[in-house]
């Protein structure tokens, strides 16, 4: 029996089964629906927006070959978001931009400046939009490392533990726990900084 | 100045990953130090800041576009991997052109069989059967309609 299903108003179940049929019109609407969050988290990590494109588009692909694999364990939203993270850091790796910090580099962003400098109470809520404050965010993820971005964004907007990420990125819990910490005060202090350049 | 392990002690508390007896000793460690419990409440709000306000990115391509670059790379895999089933057209051909061929040689034995098969040329509009030479024992059909010649040699006359 031959049926055909409103592709734009099927839910991401439906268009997921009938993908996982071979159904590529139902994978199109998908692609469509969540793309724009696999390129962001995309961009986010690499900051450049030609690899973040053509990353998320892989990732695309390999979701297509994968998605009889999908059980339904989480959402689709957080299972193809995992693929794109996971061609991120490969793609980091092989431009050896992920690279794990020796006990040095440990030990100088937790001596550094950022330890040294004072605590700095960050409340950017107030008088700020929303749009306002996440562009604020996305500045300061651009002055950090990519090791310590990346280890913030796994955390906070992944929600993945302190083993997870450093599976992911093939370091040890001690250097996650440092790059989080490091990213975090150069956060704050960052944007701390945007608010004293605004109130000038 | 504080110790480097007590500073990610005092994180790995916040986010919730140490045990519950070591929690309890770093809560405690904040209740008493004000700088530790000054350096607990920026990790504290650095982490809500975050919540909910994630930077968001479009892709700067158009709809098709994008899709048209995944769908160049799905092509192959697709027809390997997700391949569907034969085309209609296939199957037609598949049944159709022996089914044809079988009627056209049988019609072309009845006619040849038949009374005064071999007394009339033509049959019908665009269907013409031709004996050039009896006893050459060779029978010619062509059908225009069907666009096929079918050449009917008896071996058994010579």
């Amino acid at each position: 029996m031959s049926h055909r299903i409103d592709y734009a108003k099927a839910a991401d179940d439906a268009l997921v089964r009938e993908s996982q049929s071979g159904d590529m019109e139902a994978f199109e609407e998908l692609v469509a629906r969540h793309r724009d969050k696999i390129y962001g988290r995309a961009y986010t990590i690499l900051r450049n927006e030609d690899d973040a494109l053509d990353v998320s588009q892989e990732a695309w692909v390999k979701i297509w070959q994968r998605l009889a694999q999908f059980k339904g364990d989480s959402s689709f939203a957080t299972w193809i978001t995992r693929i794109a993270i996971n061609l991120c850091l490969d793609h980091l790796r092989k431009q050896k931009r992920l690279q794990a910090e020796s006990i040095e580099q440990m030990e100088d962003g937790l001596g550094g400046v950022e330890r040294q400098l004072p605590t700095v109470m960050v409340n950017p809520t107030e008088r700020l939009e929303r749009r306002e404050l996440r562009q604020r965010i996305d500045q300061a993820l651009a002055q950090m490392t990519v090791e310590h971005r990346t280890a913030l964004v796994l955390h906070e907007f992944e929600d993945l533990e302190y083993k997870e990420i450093a599976q992911r990125m093939g370091c040890s819990l001690g250097t996650v726990m440092s790059r989080l910490f490091y990213a975090r005060r150069k956060l704050a202090v960052l944007l701390a900084g945007l608010k004293r350049e605004e109130a000038r | 100045m504080i110790h480097p392990e007590t500073a990610l002690k005092v994180q790995a508390c916040l986010d919730g990953e140490l045990p519950p007896a070591e929690a309890r000793r770093v809560a405690g460690w904040l209740d008493q130090d004000p700088e530790l419990r000054l350096l607990g409440e920026e990790l504290r709000g650095t982490k809500a800041l975050l919540v909910g306000n994630e930077p968001e990115f479009s892709v700067p391509e158009s709809r098709e576009f994008y899709w048209s670059k995944i769908a160049r790379e799905l092509q192959p895999t697709s027809s390997l991997e997700m391949a569907p089933g034969p085309s209609r057209l296939g199957w037609w051909l598949r049944v159709a052109v022996p089914l044809g061929s079988t009627l056209v040689l049988a019609a072309v034995l009845l006619l040849r069989s038949g009374p005064g098969a071999f007394g009339s040329r033509y049959l019908a509009t665009g269907h013409e059967i031709e004996t050039p030479l009896e006893e050459m024992a060779s029978i010619t059909f062509r059908s225009e309609s069907a666009r096929m010649t079918v050449v009917w040699v008896d071996t058994s006359m010579n």
